[in-house]
This record gives C-alpha cells, sequence and structure tokens, in this order.
C-alpha cells in the first residue's frame, strides 16, 4: 500500500467539505426549532461548520497549488477537458463563497434565535447556502476526479 | 417576545459578505480576462488563487467592522438585508457557472 501525502490531502479537503456541509444542515434542523435549549449546540455546530471549512480551504489550497497541475495536464489532453475548464474553474472560486458564508455563520448564531425570527430566518438562509453551494462543490470535485480517470484510461487502454 | 431586529455586529457582517461574493465573482472575471492581473496577484500571494482568497476574506472582515462600527447596515430592514445576501450569493455563483461555461 502507497497512501502519499497528496492522496491524504485531497481526502482531508473533501471530508473537511462534507463535515462543513453537514454542520451547516445540523445548524438549520437545530434553528428550525429554536429554543434556549439548544442555543448553544447551534453556536457548536456553526463553529465546527466555519472550522471545516476553513480545513477543507487550507487542504484544498495545498493540493491545488503543489499537486493540481500535473491533473490539469492530464484532463486536459483528456476525453473531458470540460471538467477543468468549466468544472474546476468554477469550484475554485465558488468555494470561496461557502468559504465566506461559513465564517458569516457563526456571527449570526450569536443572536437571540428563539425569540427573533427575522435572525431565525437569517440562520437558515446562511446555513442553507452552505449546504447547497458546499455540495455543488463537492460534486464539482468528483466530476474533476473523473476527469483525470477517464484520461488515465484513455492511455492504458 | 418576537424581535425581528439584528444587532450591528450581524447585520454589518451580513451586508460585508454580500459584497465580499459579487467581489469575489468580478475578482474571477477579471482575473479569467486579463493576463497581466493573474501574474500581478500571482506576485502578490505567490499563486493567484491564494491573493485571491485572502482579498477575499480581508474584504469581509475589513467591511463586516466598518459596517458594525459605523452601524450602517443596522438601519436596513433584516428582511430585506437577507434578501440582499441571497440574491447576491445566487447572482454571484451563477455568474461563476454561466462565465466558466461559455468562456
Amino acid at each position: 500500500m502507497n497512501i502519499s501525502n497528496s492522496d491524504i490531502i485531497l481526502l482531508a479537503h473533501a471530508a473537511f467539505g462534507i463535515m462543513g456541509s453537514m454542520a451547516a444542515l445540523w445548524v438549520l434542523v437545530e434553528t428550525l426549532n429554536a429554543r434556549p435549549e439548544n442555543a448553544r449546540r447551534i453556536r457548536i455546530a456553526a463553529l465546527v461548520a466555519a472550522v471545516s471549512i476553513a480545513g477543507a480551504w487550507i487542504c484544498g489550497g495545498y493540493f491545488y497549488i503543489h499537486y493540481y497541475p500535473p491533473e490539469k495536464a492530464l484532463i486536459l489532453k483528456g476525453p473531458w477537458p470540460f471538467a477543468h475548464n468549466i468544472f474546476m474553474e468554477t469550484k475554485e472560486h465558488l468555494f470561496f463563497i461557502t468559504g465566506i458564508l461559513a465564517f458569516l455563520l457563526p456571527i449570526t448564531t450569536r443572536e437571540k434565535l428563539d425569540s427573533n425570527s427575522a435572525a431565525r430566518k437569517l440562520v437558515l438562509s446562511v446555513a442553507g447556502m452552505i449546504l447547497i453551494t458546499g455540495l455543488m462543490v463537492e460534486g464539482a470535485g468528483a466530476v474533476i476526479d473523473h476527469g483525470v480517470k477517464v484520461a488515465l484510461l484513455k492511455e492504458v487502454r | 417576545m418576537d424581535s425581528p431586529k439584528l444587532t450591528a455586529a450581524t447585520s454589518g457582517f451580513v451586508l460585508a459578505a454580500a459584497i465580499a461574493v459579487l467581489f469575489n465573482t468580478a475578482l474571477a472575471w477579471v482575473k479569467d480576462a486579463s493576463r497581466p492581473v493573474t501574474d500581478f496577484m500571482t506576485s502578490l500571494g505567490g499563486h493567484h488563487w491564494t491573493t485571491h482568497g485572502l482579498a477575499d476574506l480581508v474584504l469581509f472582515i475589513g467591511l463586516g467592522f466598518i459596517f458594525m462600527n459605523t452601524r450602517v447596515a443596522e438601519k436596513i430592514d433584516p428582511n430585506r438585508l437577507i434578501g440582499v445576501l441571497t440574491v447576491a450569493v445566487g447572482i454571484a455563483g451563477l455568474g461563476l457557472v454561466v462565465w466558466y461555461a461559455i468562456f
């Protein structure tokens, strides 16, 4: 078995991304039923989302800068060049939107959600948008991965 | 008792986030269209993507503190502020997808 640093970093990037998205879903569900008793749990979940997305940002950025260029060359020579030209180009910038929203989430959950309908609506919106953009980014990652796979398969066939 | 108002910190950072996500998409377009801009950003942070992310964060945090201290965003109706953020994220996200799908 040969697991390289780049493999670990790439998988950590995806895992942090999923953790962030799931934590946003956790915030969303708890906020639908916001009470004084679950206020602390909502703030912890929001913090988990922010820290996870920060982890995905650091791991993804490190991989993108240090390990992605050869994969990009492979994709562009392969049958799925759009995996880079559309999906990676969109993903690497859409991710920043998810990041900004994830850093906003802990700020919004400091409001009294059980007694403030506008704050509840805000937290639901921010958490929902993190979930949607986060899953879009994860999906784009799968397409990019497949772009590498079909390029390699073309070379061995 | 419902009190549908947001604090100066929350409203300030919500408005800052709306501006930062739109700035992010605009910078992605400019970078993609102009090689000198990409090169300049690469010279600043070692990689254009690193500089891009840092610029987004600095803008978000900087504007957030400015809006919080000046209480500008606090005067905006919370529902309108949520609408502004949602529309900004929608435009910014769609703007990226359409740009890279076409160009």
